[in-house]
């Protein structure tokens, strides 16, 4: 999903950057004020780790594979979407200057996808489902649909830009990341959720953790 | 992929002219090459702006064999969408071909100069990143007024993300030493998608854990939620300007001519 350099013509390129500033703007501040220092390493280390994640291939059916994003996980353990924002913010922004994955003019678009997006939807998802399902299910919908609607997004913001035509977009997009966004992303976050919350809890920030199994 | 993240490294320690050059600059001259060359519609203009870069790469003495070759990894991403913009974009039809597909001139022009564009591009960053290690390129955006949270969390990324390939590596030796192959069919499919699942969820509690130590063994050696980091001062000097002003006056005379 990263939009390489040349595929959003400049001008919509600093739309995109504009809106990475503005909730970079309150992520930094959102830093400043709930993250303890104990914490700036941790979400340093994160991003070291969602970049071996990213790294990692993930079988999906027919033959293909495909790797996840990684930030809906990552927004739901630590209890804000900003966390997974700035994780995101950093690998994109190390992929795009040192490994050429993803381009630099579209950083902003990018980090809008990945980081804004794929973040807030994932967490806002599972926050609105837990009180209705249980929590584990909600993981699992929330990390999906974040990820299929950033495909989405991220077929229209090509369209617009009038690199790809809309509906052939929306067709090969939605439809890969339907897949990965079940296997991969879905099902992947959901074995990490139930693993950490049974083998560290204490690591799940107290807003996201699975209550009814501790009773 | 840990071999290229070494291999990286590597490259971007050799000693050479735009080795030496200040990583702050560097960083801006890439940033303009990139900017123009998503801006111009010229092709020409793109041809001049390669040549230039071909022509850092010569004084960067970086080994030819493995730039192109990061070239080549890189382009299919992009460069897949660009080879279908004949077929899919509207204009005068040159050829018809069966199933229902058209050739047309203008999505022959627009893909071309996609995958001109796209070939600028990357072989900036590519000079870009295996002349600069990675360690000054965020020192570089931290002197250019990045946020401090951010660099903070930048420049220790970047330190623990060798660390982490190297677990992926062992990862993946360790599933290889016991014939896991994700492609297995005589296992069912959830399994492995499991198995894959537990090692993800490894290198999260790795992180996690990893997280905890470093924040312990930096408090122990004075650290307050403020990284006072020792930087390497470099001074600009007038190579550096020198390097600086001779691709903006390129990038005047290539638009202006």
């Amino acid at each position: 999903m990263h939009i390489p350099d040349g595929f959003i013509p400049i001008s919509q390129c600093i739309v995109y950057y504009v809106i990475v500033i503005f909730v970079g703007y309150f992520a930094v501040n959102w830093a400043k004020n709930n993250l303890d220092e104990k914490q700036i390493p941790l979400l340093a280390v994160l991003g070291a780790g969602v970049f071996a994640i990213m790294a990692m291939n993930i079988p999906i059916p027919w033959g293909t594979s495909g790797h996840m994003i990684g930030s809906p996980i990552v927004s739901i353990l630590l209890g804000s979407p900003f966390a997974g924002f700035l994780v995101m913010t950093v690998v994109l922004i190390i992929q795009a200057l040192a490994f050429g994955d993803g381009g630099v003019t579209v950083l902003g678009a990018n980090i809008f996808n990945m980081g804004i997006i794929a973040s807030f939807l994932g967490f806002y998802i599972f926050k609105a489902l837990k009180p209705l399902v249980h929590a584990v299910p909600s993981v699992f919908m929330g990390s999906f649909l974040a990820i299929f609607i950033t495909s989405i997004a991220c077929a229209l913001e090509l369209f617009i830009a009038g690199t790809f035509p809309l509906t052939a977009g929306l067709v090969f997009m939605g439809l890969y990341h339907l897949v990965i966004g079940i296997f991969g992303e879905g099902i992947i976050s959901t074995i990490v959720y139930m693993a950490i919350n049974n083998l560290r809890p204490d690591l799940i920030n107290k807003k996201s953790l699975d209550l009814k199994r501790e009773n | 992929m840990k071999t290229s993240v070494n291999t990286l490294e590597r490259e971007a320690r050799k000693e050479s002219v735009i080795h030496n050059l200040d990583s702050r600059i560097k960083l801006i001259m890439t940033l303009i090459l990139i900017v123009y060359s998503v801006y111009t519609t010229k092709l020409l203009n793109l041809l001049l702006i390669e040549i230039y870069i071909l022509f850092l790469v010569f004084l960067s003495k970086i080994s030819l064999k493995y730039y192109f070759k990061r070239i080549v990894y890189i382009l299919p991403f992009g460069g897949f969408i660009a080879i279908f913009q004949p077929f899919i974009r509207p204009g005068d039809i040159l050829y018809t071909l069966p199933f229902g597909l058209s050739v047309s001139s203008q999505g022959i022009q627009f893909g071309i100069l996609l995958l001109s564009r796209l070939t600028v591009s990357i072989s900036m960053i590519v000079l870009f990143s295996s002349s600069t290690p990675m360690n000054s390129i965020i020192n570089a955006m931290r002197r250019l007024g990045f946020p401090k949270v951010l660099t903070i969390i930048l420049s220790l990324t970047v330190r623990y993300l060798f660390v982490f390939f190297d677990e992926l590596d062992n990862i993946k030796n360790a599933q290889k030493s016991r014939c896991f192959n994700i492609w297995n069919r005589e296992v069912s499919y959830m399994w492995i998608l499991r198995q894959v699942g537990y090692s993800i969820m490894m290198i999260f509690l790795n992180s996690f854990e990893k997280g905890e130590k470093i924040y312990f063994s930096m408090l122990s050696r004075g650290y307050n939620g403020e990284a006072n980091q020792y930087i390497e001062e470099h001074s600009i000097e007038n190579i550096d300007c020198c390097a600086l002003i001779l691709t903006i006056a390129i990038i005047i005379f290539i638009e202006v001519k």
